[in-house]
């Protein structure tokens, strides 16, 4: 999974063609740890309709307050360059699916 | 490698035990996490009159009959705090606060707690209001913080923060408090509600207004959907149909936590259903798995 930063966040990120996922995380954060596994699920299961990255909130801050991220792990759906939908925490994996569904 | 329980079962009540004595008979190998005194609402109880085949018993001698149960069966408990049950499709992690456990069911059985959410709680939640103050500190560096702690634990998060955040006002909802580091800010009282518009601003308490740019709500009890994010709550209980099943494949739910009434007969009853429907699931889908 691609890791994005403050300086490629607008090229990546909001002007991808697909939506993208974005899992804003740190290396200490332990459900943080526990969301990776279902990032790459999601990764790979929705590959062509869905660009899944992550982004480290510790060496990123200037995207994270942009966006006002306050709790990690958050992980944020864009689409044609806006935040669509956002889930904070831990969720299973049927409950990205079920935010996907949404707007895919 | 990792163990990989069968059943992991979170809570040591009625409900727990009832849940690891049946899975233990089916030959699952279980892993229990609660209190080693079982159950304070057993432990506490000065009589019972409707637990059949026990009438007038004293709490702490049911209890005791409990204990010699698993004791005989070499079951037992382990005393770590379950932090969060993480389902990740495949299997479970449970997060203690000392490690992470594996299992492919998980059946969750911790009882009701009586800790009320500071109103706002749950709407701010994420918008600056958190309940792990450690993992978000990067996000706090330089800027304001606020803590609300339940017990001394907390105070561990309240010190670690002081390092990170630029201002660091403690609120100690109880009595004894340790060593807290001096550029923290201690204040007494009583929070009654977070308020702000899109993010939260401030908190009230019953004798002032503490304004920051982050609160943190620590407490050892954690909520029912902290326990298992991602779980559906319906009217303060986890949602389980007969089989006990929640919304989460493989994870099941028994004892007060799924509602009333709270009797330890309903608790304990639900617990084997919990245990036979947790058997059931794994082998149902994961028969390859050698069960000795």
């Amino acid at each position: 999974m691609q890791e994005v930063m403050d300086m490629n966040f607008e090229e990546e990120v909001l002007k991808n063609d697909t939506p993208v996922l974005v899992d804003f995380w740190a290396p200490w954060c332990g459900p943080c740890k526990m969301v990776a596994p279902v990032m790459e699920q999601l990764h790979e299961e929705y590959d062509g309709k869905l660009k899944v990255v992550k982004v480290n909130v510790d060496e990123n801050p200037e995207i994270s307050q942009a966006l006002q991220i306050t709790s990690i792990p958050a992980i944020v759906l864009f689409s044609e360059g806006q935040p669509k939908d956002a889930v904070v925490g831990f969720r299973p994996k049927e409950a990205f699916d079920q935010m996907l569904a949404k707007h895919l | 490698m990792q163990t990989r329980y069968d059943i992991i079962i979170v809570g040591s009540g009625p409900a727990g035990i009832s849940a690891a004595v049946n899975s233990v008979i089916r030959n699952k190998k279980v892993k229990v996490f609660g209190s080693k005194n079982l159950s304070d609402k057993l432990t506490k109880a000065p009589r019972i009159d409707n637990y059949l085949g026990f009438y007038q018993a004293k709490g702490p001698d049911l209890a005791k009959r409990f204990t010699d149960h698993i004791d005989e069966m070499d079951i037992e408990i382990d005393e770590e705090n379950v932090e969060a049950v993480y389902a990740l499709g495949t299997h479970f992690a449970v997060a203690t606060n000392k490690d992470t456990y594996e299992s492919t069911a998980v059946i969750v059985a911790p009882g009701v707690s009586q800790k009320k959410k500071i109103p706002g709680e749950d709407e701010f939640l994420g918008k600056g209001v958190g309940y792990c103050a450690t993992c978000d500190a990067p996000i706090y560096k330089n800027r304001s913080i606020a803590i609300v702690g339940y017990e001394p634990s907390a105070e561990h998060e309240v010190n670690f923060m002081a390092d990170v955040a630029s201002e660091v006002t403690y609120i100690p909802r109880y009595k004894e408090l340790g060593e807290i580091d001096e550029r923290v800010r201690v204040i007494k009282g009583r929070p009654k509600k977070f308020a702000g518009e899109e993010k939260v601003r401030s908190l009230q308490l019953d004798n002032q207004e503490i304004e920051a740019e982050g609160f943190f709500v620590l407490r050892e009890a954690v909520a029912l959907d902290q326990l298992v994010p991602g779980i559906q709550i319906a009217d303060h209980h986890y949602e389980v149909n007969r089989n006990l099943e929640t919304n989460i494949k493989g994870l099941f739910a028994a004892g007060d936590v799924t509602g009333e009434p709270y009797q330890y007969m309903k608790a304990a009853g639900e617990g084997q259903v919990a245990a036979l429907n947790a058997v059931r699931y794994i082998d149902n889908n994961f028969q390859q798995k050698k069960s000795s």
